[in-house]
C-alpha cells in the first residue's frame, strides 16, 4: 500500500497499519490486531466463577488449559444478549501483570481479516466525559463503515485484571 | 624441612590461632595476610625469603586500600574480601553473562552438593573407603571446574580448598576423622548457602552477607591441612593456572556429565512436564468421548478393539505422563542421616537412623516441601522420644537409641513412617499441658488418642526444658498444616514406654486430586475427598431455622451450619431445601459446614488447573479441572467455604 504524506494526525497512527480481525457487537464494527489473535472457536459450554462481574463469564477449557472468557458485549455495557449460532469465541493472548496469558473474548460474530493502511486509520476523537476512549487504538473507515480499533491489553490486560474482578 | 623447624612449628600454630579469632569481620582481609604468613613455611623452606615477603606485603596493602588489583593468588584475592559484596557482585555479574548456563550451573551445583552428605556419612562409617572418597571427591572437583569455567570465584576458591583436603586423602596422606568429616560437612553447608545465596542475587532479591563463613571455612580447611605436615595442595599458582585453563565457553564439567549420565537421565523444564501432562489429560478426555459415542459402538465389532486398544495405550501414556514428575525421596531422607548425626552430636544421645523405601518416588513437589516437617519430626524425636543412654539401659533397653524413617505405597497414597523407641508420648502430661492451656475441660473424658492429638494444637510443646534443638514454639501444629497444604494427613501411635510412630500419609501427586463430584444447578463441582466427612439426606424436622432461614442440621447429636452452595455461589435453579437434595459436610481444621448441593454425581480423580492469575481473588474456589466430557468444573476449597460461612455468621450475629 502506498503511504502519501498527510496531517499530523497520521503520523500518530502510522504504527497502527496492518492485520486486523474485524468483528461485530451489535451494530458496531470492531478490530483487533491480528497478531494478538490466538484462534477462533464456536460458542461452547462456559462455567461460571462466583464473585465476579457479569461480564467475566467463566471459564473454558482449551484442550486442557483452563481460560477465562469475557463478553465484550457485557464489558462494553450492550444490553445482554442470547447466544446464537454466529456467536464466537476469539481467543487472545494479553499481557498481564505476570505475563503473556491467554484469554478468550465473546462476540456477536466474526467478520473478515482486514488490511488497513496508514491513511485508513484517525485517532480516535474525543468523545466527551461519557465515553470511555482509553483502549481504543484509533477508528478506521472501510468502504464507508467505520471500524473501532481496540487496545486488548487495555481492554483486559494490565489494568485490564483488575477490571476483571473490580469492574 | 630446614632448621627451626620447632620454631616454625610454634609459629604457626600462633598464627592458626590468630586466623580463629580473625576471621570474623571486620577482620577477614587480615586473616588472610595472616593465611599467606602461615605458609610461608614452605616459601622460606625453598628459599625464597624475598617473595614470602613481598607476598605479605602485597596481602596487607591489598587488605588496607581494599585493593581491587588482587593478583591472581588465592590469598591476594582472599585479601579483597573487605569487599565481600563487590567479589559476590563479580561473581553475579559473572553468572549474568550466559543466564542459561548460570541456570544449569546453580541446579547442578545443588544437585552435586546434595549428593556429598550421604557419602560422608557412610564414609564415617567405613573409614578408607577409596570409593566413597571418590564419590566425595567428583562433586567437590565438578562444583570447582564449572564454577571456575563460569567465573565465580567464591565458590570456585573455596571448592578448590576441600577439593586439596579430599586430594591427601585419596593418596593416603591424610585420615578422614572426625574433625575432617565436619570440616567437609561444613563446607558442604556453606557452599549451599553461597549457591542459593547467588540464585537469590540472580533474581534481583537481596543477597546474604556469607563472607565470614567462607574465610572462617577456607580457614579450617587449611588448618586440617597444614596439621597433617603435608605440602598444601592449594599452591597459589595452581588455581591461576586452572582458572586460565578453563575459561572456554562451555564448561567442560558439563560436557562430561552429559557423557556419563546423559544416556539415563535428561532435564526437563517443569513447565513443559505440565504441559505434556495437560495434553495427554485432553487425549484421554477426547478417548473416552469417542468411546461412548453410540453411533461407534454398534457399528463394527474391528472398530470396537481397536478403540479398547486406543484407550489402554491412552490410559497407559497419562500414567507414564504422569510419573514423569515423580522423584525418588532418598535425598530427603539422606539429609536426615546427617541432621541425626549433628542431634546425637548436640544432645549426647546415641542414635542409630534406619532408613527404608529410599526408592519410593513421590511428585518433585512434595518431596520439597516434605523435608521442612520431615526434619521438624526427626529433632522431636531424637530430642523428646529418645531417652538418653543412662535412662534407656534403666529401662532394659539398649543404650542406642533406633529411629527409623520408613517410606511405603499404601492404597493409592503414600506413607512416611517416622518410628523411634524411646518413652512413647507422655499422654498424661499432655492432658495437663492441655487443660492447662485451656485446650480442653479438666472434667473432660477423653481417651489416650484422641489427647495425643491435642499436640497439633496450635502453641502446644511439651518440652519441659526448652532445648536448643527444639521447643523454641515452633510446634506441631505447623508440622500439620504444611502436611494438610500438601493434602496430606498425619496419624500418631504411641506405645507408651516402647516408642512412638507417626506416619504421614501423602497423596502420589500434587498434579491430581481424588474428589466427589457433586452438581449444584446446571452446575458442577469437585470436592476434593479429603474434606468430606460424609453425606446424608436429612429429615425436615433435622433441619433448624435462624431468623426464618434455614441455618442448622442436625447430623445425629451436633448441629452443624448448613447453607446452599447456591447461594454461597450466587447459582440459579438449584434445589431450595435440605431434604430435597444431598447435604454434604465438609471438614476444615476441626471446623464443620454442611451444604446444600442438587446430587451427588461420582468420584472421580482430576488433575488440577490453576484458574490463572485473573480469579486468584475468588474465595472457596482452589482451581478447576476438567471433567469427563470436557467441561470445566470448579474445584471447592474446604478451607475457603468454611471461612464463607464462618464470617456470613459473625455478620448475621
Amino acid at each position: 500500500m502506498n503511504t502519501t504524506e498527510n496531517t499530523g494526525a497520521a503520523k500518530t497512527v502510522a504504527g497502527l497499519a496492518g492485520k486486523y480481525l474485524t468483528f461485530a457487537l451489535g451494530a458496531e464494527e470492531y478490530g483487533l490486531a491480528v497478531l494478538k489473535v490466538r484462534e477462533i472457536i464456536k460458542m461452547l459450554d462456559i462455567t461460571q466463577v462466583p464473585q465476579m462481574p457479569a461480564h467475566v463469564k467463566g471459564v473454558i477449557n482449551l484442550r486442557g488449559k483452563v481460560i477465562p472468557v469475557v463478553d465484550l458485549r457485557l464489558k462494553f455495557g450492550f444490553p445482554p444478549q442470547e447466544y446464537t449460532e454466529r456467536t464466537c469465541v476469539i481467543v487472545v493472548e494479553v499481557m498481564s501483570a505476570t505475563g503473556a496469558v491467554l484469554m478468550g473474548i465473546v462476540v456477536d460474530a466474526v467478520s473478515e481479516v482486514l488490511n488497513l493502511a496508514a491513511e485508513d486509520i484517525e485517532r480516535t476523537p474525543d468523545f466527551g466525559e461519557h465515553v470511555e476512549t482509553d483502549y481504543m487504538t484509533g477508528i478506521a473507515k472501510v468502504k464507508g463503515k467505520v471500524k473501532i480499533l481496540l487496545d486488548l491489553d487495555r481492554v483486559l490486560g494490565a489494568d485490564g485484571t483488575i477490571n476483571l474482578r473490580a469492574a | 624441612m630446614v632448621g627451626g623447624e620447632a620454631a616454625v612449628e610454634a609459629l604457626k600454630s600462633g598464627l592458626r590461632h590468630l586466623t580463629g579469632v580473625l576471621a570474623a569481620a571486620p577482620f577477614e582481609g587480615l586473616a588472610t595476610v595472616v593465611d599467606v604468613m602461615m605458609r610461608a613455611e614452605e616459601i622460606v623452606a625453598a628459599g625464597n625469603e624475598q617473595e614470602m615477603l613481598a607476598r605479605v606485603d602485597a596481602a596487607w596493602t591489598a587488605w588496607k586500600a581494599g585493593s581491587e588489583q588482587a593478583p591472581h593468588s588465592v590469598s591476594a584475592a582472599d585479601a579483597a574480601s573487605s569487599r565481600s559484596d563487590a567479589r559476590v557482585d563479580e561473581d553475579v555479574a559473572a553468572l549474568r553473562m550466559d543466564p542459561e548456563l548460570a541456570g544449569m550451573f546453580i541446579v547442578e551445583a545443588l544437585d552435586h552438593l546434595g549428593t556429598i552428605e550421604a557419602s560422608v556419612l557412610a564414609l564415617e562409617a567405613a573409614p578408607g573407603d577409596v570409593k566413597l572418597l571418590n564419590d566425595i571427591f567428583r562433586p567437590f572437583h565438578t562444583v570447582k571446574g564449572n564454577s571456575g569455567a563460569l567465573g565465580v570465584r567464591t565458590v570456585q576458591e573455596l571448592a578448590h580448598r576441600v577439593e586439596s583436603l579430599l586430594d591427601l586423602a585419596r593418596s593416603g596422606k591424610l585420615a578422614i576423622g572426625e574433625r575432617e568429616t565436619d570440616v567437609i560437612l561444613k563446607a558442604v553447608d556453606v557452599l549451599t548457602a553461597m549457591i542459593r545465596d547467588l540464585q537469590r542475587r540472580l533474581n534481583g532479591d537481596p543477597g546474604e552477607d556469607l563472607e565470614a563463613a567462607r574465610v572462617h571455612l577456607i580457614t579450617l580447611v587449611e588448618a586440617v591441612i597444614v596439621q597433617e605436615h603435608v605440602e598444601p595442595e592449594a599452591a597459589p599458582a595452581a588455581i591461576a593456572e586452572e582458572s586460565g585453563a578453563s575459561a572456554s565457553p562451555v564448561p567442560a564439567e558439563f560436557r562430561r556429565r552429559a557423557d556419563d549420565s546423559g544416556a539415563t537421565s535428561v532435564k526437563i523444564d517443569t513447565r513443559k512436564l505440565d504441559n505434556l501432562v495437560d495434553m495427554v489429560g485432553e487425549l484421554v478426555i477426547v478417548q473416552s468421548i469417542i468411546h461412548e459415542d453410540p453411533a461407534l459402538q454398534a457399528v463394527d465389532e474391528r472398530l470396537t478393539r481397536n478403540l479398547a486398544q486406543l484407550r489402554r495405550i491412552t490410559s497407559d501414556l497419562q500414567r507414564n505422563a504422569m510419573a514423569m514428575r515423580m522423584v525418588p525421596i532418598r535425598q530427603t531422607f539422606q539429609k536426615m542421616a546427617r541432621l541425626v548425626r549433628d542431634l546425637c552430636k548436640l544432645s549426647g544421645k546415641q542414635v542409630d537412623l534406619v532408613l527404608s523405601g529410599e526408592d519410593t518416588e513421590l511428585d518433585r513437589k512434595v518431596v520439597e516441601d516434605i523435608n521442612d516437617p520431615l526434619m521438624h519430626m526427626v529433632r522431636n524425636s531424637v530430642d523428646h522420644g529418645i531417652e538418653d543412654a543412662a535412662t534407656r539401659q534403666a529401662r532394659g533397653k539398649l543404650p542406642m537409641g533406633r529411629l527409623s524413617l520408613k517410606a511405603y505405597h499404601q492404597g493409592g497414597s503414600i506413607v512416611i513412617e517416622i518410628e523411634d523407641d524411646g518413652g512413647g508420648l507422655n499422654t498424661e502430661r499432655i492432658r495437663q499441658k492441655a487443660i492447662a492451656q485451656g485446650l480442653i475441660d479438666a472434667e473432660a473424658q477423653l481417651d489416650p488418642s484422641e489427647i495425643n492429638q491435642l499436640i497439633f494444637r496450635p502453641g502446644f510443646s511439651t518440652a519441659q526444658q526448652i532445648t536448643e534443638i527444639s521447643g523454641r514454639g515452633v510446634g506441631m501444629d505447623v508440622v500439620r498444616r504444611n502436611i494438610e497444604a500438601l493434602r496430606g494427613r498425619i496419624e500418631i501411635h504411641s506405645r507408651p514406654g516402647e516408642g512412638t510412630t507417626f506416619a504421614i500419609r501423602l497423596p502420589l501427586t500434587l498434579a491430581i486430586v481424588d474428589g466427589l463430584v457433586l452438581r449444584s444447578g446446571a452446575q458442577r463441582f469437585v470436592l476434593p475427598t479429603f474434606a468430606v466427612r460424609e453425606s446424608l439426606r436429612p429429615l425436615p424436622e433435622h433441619v433448624h431455622t435462624v431468623h426464618g432461614q434455614p441455618r442448622m442440621v442436625q447430623v445425629r447429636d451436633s448441629l452443624i451450619p448448613l447453607i446452599r452452595l447456591a447461594e454461597l455461589f450466587r447459582i440459579d435453579d438449584a434445589v431450595e431445601h435440605a431434604w430435597e437434595g444431598t447435604v454434604v459436610v465438609i471438614e476444615d481444621e476441626g471446623d464443620h459446614v454442611a451444604l446444600i448441593v442438587d446430587e451427588l454425581v461420582g468420584k472421580q480423580e482430576v488433575v488440577i488447573k490453576s484458574l490463572g492469575d485473573a480469579f486468584s481473588m475468588v474465595r472457596g474456589v482452589a482451581g478447576g479441572a476438567i471433567l469427563g466430557d470436557g467441561r470445566v468444573g470448579l474445584i471447592l476449597d474446604a478451607h475457603g467455604i468454611v471461612a464463607m460461612v464462618q464470617r456470613c455468621e459473625a455478620n448475621a450475629a
